[in-house]
């Protein structure tokens, strides 16, 4: 069986007609400087059906009219995992921008933050007493989790693509 | 920066923060990447994003790539994996799928390792110029779509005159012909 896409990929590479557009060779090379050395990658892992405490907010939603939801605006919950420390993220699509609301297990505890992070910005937050944070009217995109923790080496989630 | 454009010395610099070499990397690899991305049909946003990912998986597994010489196969391998979550779900999440696996000693034959076609320019030319000794509709069709990535089935089958029904399987009889020829000319 021959493998159609690689052919096709060869193919039009020799051909020339479709060459890498500028914009995503520059992207990846921006994405060099997102890199945090010596971080442990938290992979996103499975959510157990039993698993009953969504993250809470501790920030208030965006003031807004009230409307119904729009099933691609439900809250999505993923979970990071890695080096002894979950990390739960809830995101909500509201006006085409994201809210996030997250909660570490266990409370990495005094002197830890967390950094969140898009490929051109980062918001930086404390952690509060009981492990949530939050950020609110996010671009869509990629984005990453990052849990500076004292004495440990920082955690960073798997970086995640969403769209709007 | 070393002075080379072997994937070993590049990767091993950039995992220790040189940025030249990144954008060596970066420079070498993201051409075949997009043709591969853009080979499971996706549009020019999606291929984007699946590049994207496979770059920041890349950054996420700098220093553990267990075989730095074989990081053109890595970087395909993790490309293709991301198009095609794509291009099945077009999820509004895109996970991080498990990086691929090192490729095992042995693999660098093209059965084990059908994404040698794509890293070797002297053999992504021999594709190209096969097509040409191919019959019709095949050597009208494969020109189109690799000419025109864009061309929609609609489109290529007004162009070439045949049922829309029947590009999707003329495409791969096509490919597989043109698959036969390759092998047929490739020394052993």
């Amino acid at each position: 069986m021959i493998d159609e896409e690689a052919l096709l990929a060869a193919l039009r590479m020799a051909a020339g007609h479709d060459p890498v557009p500028r914009q995503v060779t520059a992207s990846a090379r921006h994405a060099y400087t997102l890199r945090t050395p010596g971080a442990v990658t938290a992979p996103r892992v499975p959510i157990p059906r039993t698993h009953k405490h969504p993250p809470h907010r501790n920030s208030p939603p965006r003031p807004g009219p009230e409307r119904e939801p729009d099933p691609a605006s439900r809250p999505r919950l993923l979970r990071f995992a890695a080096a002894g420390l979950a990390v739960d993220v809830e995101i909500t699509v509201s006006d085409g921008l994201l809210d996030l609301a997250g909660r570490l297990l266990p409370n990495p505890g005094p002197g830890s933050r967390i950094d969140i992070r898009t490929p051109h910005l980062t918001q930086s937050r404390d952690i509060s007493p009981t492990g949530h944070f939050a950020a609110t009217g996010l671009p869509p995109g990629w984005f990453t989790v990052v849990c500076h923790r004292t004495g440990q080496p920082p955690v960073t989630t798997s970086w995640t693509l969403i769209r709007s | 920066m070393p002075d080379t454009t072997a994937p070993a010395p590049l990767l091993r610099a950039a995992a220790e923060g040189d940025r030249g070499a990144w954008d060596r990397l970066v420079e070498t690899y993201s051409p075949m990447m997009w043709a591969c991305a853009r080979a499971y049909g996706l549009a020019s946003g999606d291929a984007d994003d699946a590049v994207q990912a496979a770059w920041l998986r890349l950054l996420e597994h700098i220093t553990a790539i267990h075989t730095p010489e074989a990081l053109g196969r890595w970087l395909l391998t993790t490309t293709r994996h991301e198009a095609l979550h794509i291009a099945r779900g077009n999820s509004r999440v895109l996970p991080a799928p498990e990086p691929p696996p090192p490729p095992r000693p042995g693999d660098d034959t093209e059965t084990a390792d059908p994404l040698a076609i794509v890293l070797d320019a002297e053999r992504r030319a021999r594709v190209w110029h096969a097509v040409a000794r191919l019959h019709e509709p095949c050597r009208s069709l494969l020109r189109l779509v690799a000419t025109d990535p864009d061309a929609g089935t609609h489109q290529i089958a007004l162009r070439l005159g045949m049922p829309r029904g029947s590009v999707g399987p003329t495409r791969s009889r096509c490919l597989r012909h043109l698959s036969r020829l390759i092998a047929a000319e490739d020394p052993p």
